[in-house]
């Protein structure tokens, strides 16, 4: 007895270092990984964003010019409100469809669910350029899918990537198509969350859909609707992918959206403390809006218990 | 007989609301669908049939034409084998280095280890533009410019994959492995012949993402990538729409050849990635 307590704690002891050694080995690639190509990164971002500095001269201290010079930059700001107007369009709309769908696979038989529940994901695995390629045909003034439809409609063909005033909307549609998919299926499985039995004593009252909706799914799924407002905002700002293969940002930077604009000034622009500060700038809209937007749903619901 | 004119009157509606739901469904899956039916089609079609004026979903004539002329292409193939080989290499690396480092996490004891945690998560937030610049001075410092490794190396280690694996792990009961180590195995073997063996399905869902985002890459490659025999699949379709504009019957139809890999990966796995895409969604 007496024996068995003092070799417990040496033993212990050795076990605890064999383990972090062990821990330590199998945490090095993972780590060394995070640290040269995130972490690393990250550091020298914060740290050139103070510099005046290109691929060929030495750095110059500045302290805060290039975050002066991105503030006052009125292209800048341009493409932050153009980004805040395409995430506006992009992200109810999103929800409103994925909302729209998981109540249609929540209602239909298992073999429809499932077939749904797949179909919807598919876009999501299709590549980013492959989606802009598509719908950059579909858009083509002469012929395109685009004005068939709106032909239908009885309305007059557009230039949807040529116009100033059509681009950034026409973008909505790839960027809904291709986000669609995760929303949806989060949404859903929010949705399977909310006891049927909830329903049942509703449609006893005699609520209809639209009632039962209002009163049940909207304020049990609550915390799934922060969640995906807060990621699909976050996403969709930094969308740039699909206007650079689309437009390049044109026509007259109508679909410059802030990532681009980034993109575009590190690669034909001297100043790569410009670029970092403008995109440790976005970082901090994106970060702030994202807090406001989180802050807000929150306490009205702590208003609400 | 008042419950059976009852139900009578109910009968139809719900009929009618059941088929309309039906519709809606069919409905959603032929919007959702409508665009890559339709590429996939129009690499069937003749040069100025894809955007022919008055609208005709089917090409007149299946032509073979388009994509028997990509498949013969030299570039899109060495450009379809070089972007199969480095997100292969992608993803099996990022499984060893993240499932490692997931059961470190989830088992293992050692100094610092709430620290590193959080340092590891943290990452997951940082926005990939503001280190999309500086990571580039960084490949191009490493002399990795222009070599697969700039597109296998960064990126592998991944906090979320680290979080989604481990969030697995820390579910698997310590009563299944408690036997091996009484038995005298060290946390390493545990990790190889229990935890591995068990982690099938979190490993198809985490290889195939990682898989699937280095197919669709485009981004990366356009900055790292400036040869033309090691151009990726998406940098390569892209550049081709800017060297032929007009062509889009063979636009669509490299397109639909460059989606097939990952149709397939698609289908074979469906269940577990629409399942996986829930679960490292939300929960």
């Amino acid at each position: 007895m007496y024996t068995r307590q003092r070799q417990r704690p040496r033993a212990r002891a050795g076990v605890n270092r064999r383990q972090g050694t062990l821990a330590c080995l199998m945490l090095l690639p993972a780590v060394t990984g995070l640290s040269v190509f995130v972490l690393w990164p990250l550091a020298r971002s914060i740290y050139l964003s103070f510099y005046q500095w290109n691929f060929y001269t030495d750095n110059v201290f500045v302290g805060w010019k290039n975050f002066a010079d991105v503030l006052g930059d009125p292209k800048f700001a341009a493409s932050v409100i153009r980004g805040l107007l395409f995430t506006a369009m992009v992200v109810p709309l999103q929800l409103l469809i994925a909302f729209a769908f998981a109540s249609v696979a929540r209602s239909v038989g298992p073999r429809m669910a499932g077939a749904l529940k797949m179909t919807i994901y598919i876009p999501t695995v299709v590549s980013t350029v492959i989606a802009s390629l598509i719908f950059v045909v579909i858009y083509q003034f002469s012929g395109g899918v685009a004005n068939w439809l709106v032909g239908l409609a009885g309305a007059e063909p557009q230039a949807w990537l040529g116009d100033a005033a059509w681009a950034l909307r026409a973008m909505t549609v790839p960027t809904i198509w291709i986000g669609l998919g995760l929303t949806s299926l989060i949404m859903l499985a929010g949705m399977l969350d909310v006891p049927e039995s909830y329903y049942d004593s509703a449609r006893l009252d005699g609520a209809g859909w639209i009632r039962q909706q209002i009163y049940i799914t909207l304020p049990l799924m609550k915390n799934v609707f922060l969640y995906l407002l807060i990621t699909g905002f976050t996403v969709t700002i930094q969308q740039f992918e699909i206007p650079l293969v689309m437009t390049s940002g044109g026509p007259a930077d109508s679909t410059l959206l802030p990532n681009l604009l980034i993109f575009r000034h590190f690669r034909y622009d001297d100043n790569v403390g410009f670029s970092v500060a403008a995109a440790i700038l976005l970082f901090a809209v994106i970060g702030s809006i994202s807090a406001l937007v989180f802050r807000l749903l929150r306490s009205e619901k702590a208003t609400d218990a | 007989m008042a419950a059976t004119s009852w139900s009578r009157a109910v009968k139809p509606r719900k009929w009618a609301l059941s088929g309309s739901k039906t519709a809606v469904a069919c409905l959603f899956i032929v919007a959702t669908l409508f665009p890559l039916v339709w590429m996939g089609l129009s690499g069937f079609k003749a040069k100025n049939e894809v955007t022919r004026t008055p609208f005709r979903f089917l090409p007149e004539v299946w032509l073979w034409e388009n994509y028997l002329q990509v498949l013969q292409d030299p570039a899109f193939v060495r450009a379809m084998a070089f972007t199969l080989l480095a997100s292969t290499l992608f993803a099996l690396g990022s499984l060893v280095v993240n499932s490692m480092a997931a059961y470190v996490f989830a088992r293992l004891e050692f100094p610092f280890k709430r620290a590193i945690w959080a340092v590891v998560i943290s990452t997951m937030f940082i926005p990939s533009m503001t280190i999309l610049l500086t990571s580039f001075l960084v490949v191009n410092e490493l002399r990795m410019v222009n070599t697969i490794w700039v597109l296998v190396l960064p990126g592998m280690a991944s906090a979320s994959q680290i979080f989604f694996i481990r969030q697995f792990y820390l579910g698997i009961p310590t009563a299944i492995e408690e036997a091996a180590l009484i038995d005298g195995a060290g946390p390493f073997r545990v990790f190889a012949h229990v935890f591995v063996p068990m982690s099938k399905g979190i490993f198809v869902v985490s290889g195939m993402t990682m898989f699937l985002a280095m197919w669709n890459s485009y981004v990366w490659p356009v900055l790292t990538i400036t040869e033309s025999d090691l151009t990726v699949i998406q940098q390569f379709l892209a550049l081709f729409r800017g060297a032929r504009s007009t062509e889009y019957g063979l636009l669509m139809a490299g397109s639909t050849l460059a989606l097939i890999p990952v149709l397939i990966i698609f289908f074979a796995f469906q269940r577990q990635i629409v399942q996986g895409a829930r679960l490292s969604g939300f929960k």
